[in-house]
């Protein structure tokens, strides 16, 4: 079974990059969300039973560096078509979650050949027109957490993942991955007004999958991505929040294998 | 030694009690407490006590900025600047001060302090500070720049007082064609530049490399000593020796007749030190805004938050100086003498204190204590 991970620092224009790699077949790459880096969770080992994933930690997050230029949405998404064609990962899928939801889209808007197909879950990026993206660094690390999910009891992952007290370590690695969020998204807070535009630029097959129960991303976003790419679709998942890989994996993993 | 009276301009017209239903009482406690015509009545009051402070003679008037909040009224200090400077003939006006890290327009701000040190005859001391935590929300300007904003617009400000015009700036966060602001100030080469701090290191090493006035803000005496210890060290490895005057402390104050008339009216300042410095961590420090060095150097040093103190307590650790003319002439002289400050700001108007102590108080510090303080 293709369980094991590896864990890889690369360069990419002189920035050390973190990336966890693993798995086999053809490269799967995941962009993380504002929160950082959460590893080899149960959904990336399942997906890697069929694919090679990359999981690589933003710039600025985790142990990977940010690049003294890189302060906006818009160089994240440059420094990763870099880092695409530096790892030899252009065409590849790609899933983006949440923040990194948005990261995705914008690369595949702006670079039509960086990826084959694309799937964003509870994707940030766009203004809601009716509700409002929960303002997630006015309130503390555990109030997060707890927005996060519909229902944490539904999450098998949910004490393995939140429930220890942090290491040291673990505890500087969350401040500065907060600290990178609140660097490039804080205003307008976590969307772009020119994305809406540029999204029906993106031409490839693009799946949207949702948790109806999103309480940081209205589902009307899901919506607006869905209008705004053409051909692509909208899987909402029920009595679910804004992390469905971890909130209901096996349901997640079914609908991304389905489509990738 | 110089003597500053201060205060918030506070409003505190509304039962005390309803801020315990709010996570804090600035930046989201709901503006609907809020009365116009209330507030009029406290800015006539709160000006003519600036007024008597002068006539009874503090050698300055100090003034601030904050925002979304009942604790401080004063929401621009070059406005209440510009009143002072027509009202107030002999007193040192100091702004501590103007936001730079809010600021999107480091000329006008350069403007406008000129302006003021124009129409005031020179009298202008210039504090410069990045704003608390809760600046940067009610601002909505991104924290993890607050400290490269406040030393840009800080050198573009200097440089519009001190360079001839116009020249071109292009900095990383302010960007100008033409910098030539025809209004500059009287005070050469430019009016003395104060800095207030709690504790970031960073700051103290700041306000030292360019010679600036240091102000410790209610911080404890062996916080502020080791600040300005600190402060002394960079100045002597630069070459040159602090004096008292690169060194301020700001410290809560009441005076009364008797001890026990003091003691009673002082407790007006427990409302300052309660509600308005409650609040949840982000608000105070949103993510990016201290340093993870200053995070952990501020967190050791002041292990107990001021609103968690009783009156007792604010007053053995020298947070607020309550008493009669004698005992807190010999407070204010410990503080001096252990701190070796050349400037005590006394925040001596606490929200609910009447106007009728609040003027007692000035009159005895003019009349008794800063004479004493200066022997």
């Amino acid at each position: 079974m293709a369980t094991a991970f590896t864990e890889e620092i690369v360069d990419v224009g002189g920035a050390k990059i973190q990336v966890l790699k693993g798995g086999s077949g053809e490269p799967l790459v995941l962009l993380h969300g504002a929160g950082g880096n959460s590893g080899w969770l149960n959904y990336v080992r399942a997906l890697s039973e069929k694919y090679t994933v990359y999981l690589p930690s933003h710039p600025g997050y985790g142990k990977s560096d940010r690049p003294e230029w890189l302060e906006t949405m818009a160089d994240l998404a440059s420094f990763y078509t870099w880092f695409l064609e530096e790892q030899g990962l252009e065409g590849a899928r790609a899933i983006g979650f949440s923040m990194g939801g948005w990261l995705a889209s914008e690369i595949a808007a702006n670079c039509r050949h960086a990826f084959s197909k694309l799937m964003l879950v509870d994707a940030a990026g766009i203004q809601p027109k009716e509700g409002e993206i929960a303002d997630i660094f006015i309130i503390s690390p555990a109030q997060v957490t707890e927005l996060l999910f519909h229902d944490p009891k539904q999450a098998p992952e949910y004490e393995s993942i939140y429930g220890g007290e942090p290491t040291p370590e673990q505890t500087d690695i969350a401040e500065r991955n907060r600290e990178m969020s609140v660097r490039i998204c804080w205003k307008p807070y976590m969307y772009d007004p020119r994305l809406l535009g540029l999204l029906a630029r993106v031409s490839i097959p693009t799946r949207i999958v949702w948790g109806g129960n999103d309480r940081l991303i209205p589902l009307e976003c899901g919506q607006m991505f869905n209008k705004a790419i053409p051909g692509s679709d909208l899987v909402v998942i029920d009595n679910c929040g804004h992390v469905p890989q971890v909130e209901k994996t096996e349901e997640f993993v079914k609908i991304a294998l389905d489509f990738l | 030694m110089d003597v500053y009276y201060f205060t918030e301009f506070p409003y505190a017209e509304f039962p005390e009690s309803e801020a315990e239903k709010f996570p804090s009482m600035r930046l989201t406690f709901p503006n609907t407490y809020f009365d116009p015509n209330k507030a009029h009545d406290l800015f006539k009051r709160y000006l003519d006590e600036y007024q008597h402070a002068e006539d009874v003679g503090f050698d300055g008037l100090m003034i601030n900025e904050h925002h979304n909040t009942p604790s401080c009224m004063d929401v621009e200090v070059n406005i209440t600047g510009g009143i002072l400077a027509r009202t107030t003939s002999k007193a040192k006006i100091l702004m501590l001060g103007n936001m730079l890290p809010t600021s999107d327009n480091p000329p006008r701000l350069a403007e406008e302090i000129a302006m003021l040190d124009v129409i005031s005859g020179g009298r202008i001391v210039s504090g410069f500070v990045r704003g608390i935590g809760i600046e940067s929300w009610a601002n909505n300007t991104n924290p993890v720049y607050n400290r490269e904003r406040f030393e840009e617009c800080h050198d573009l400000i200097i440089k519009a007082w001190t360079t001839p015009g116009p020249f071109r700036w292009e900095g990383k966060h302010y960007q100008y064609r033409a910098v030539n602001p025809w209004m500059l100030p009287i005070q050469k080469p430019h009016p003395p530049v104060w800095v207030p701090g709690t504790g970031s290191p960073e700051t103290v090493e700041w306000a030292a490399k360019n010679r600036y006035t240091y102000a410790a803000f209610l911080t404890p005496l062996d916080v502020a000593q080791g600040l300005f210890a600190r402060y002394r060290e960079y100045a002597a490895a630069d070459g040159w020796e602090a004096a008292p005057d690169n060194f301020a402390f700001m410290v809560c104050c009441h005076v009364n007749d008797t001890e026990e008339k003091a003691q009673e009216a002082g407790k007006a300042f427990l409302w300052r030190m309660n509600h308005p410095l409650r609040g949840p961590r982000e608000y105070w420090s949103p993510p990016g805004y201290t340093s993870r060095a200053g995070a952990a150097a501020v967190a050791q040093r002041r292990p107990t938050p001021l609103n968690e103190l009783s009156y007792e307590e604010l007053q053995s650790r020298y947070h607020l100086v309550v008493g009669n003319p004698d005992s807190v002439t010999r407070q204010l002289r410990h503080i001096k003498d252990t701190l070796g400050v050349g400037a005590l700001l006394l925040e001596a108007q606490g929200g609910p204190l009447s106007h009728h102590d609040t003027m007692r108080s000035l009159e005895l510090m003019g009349r008794e204590v800063i004479p004493a303080l200066k022997d």
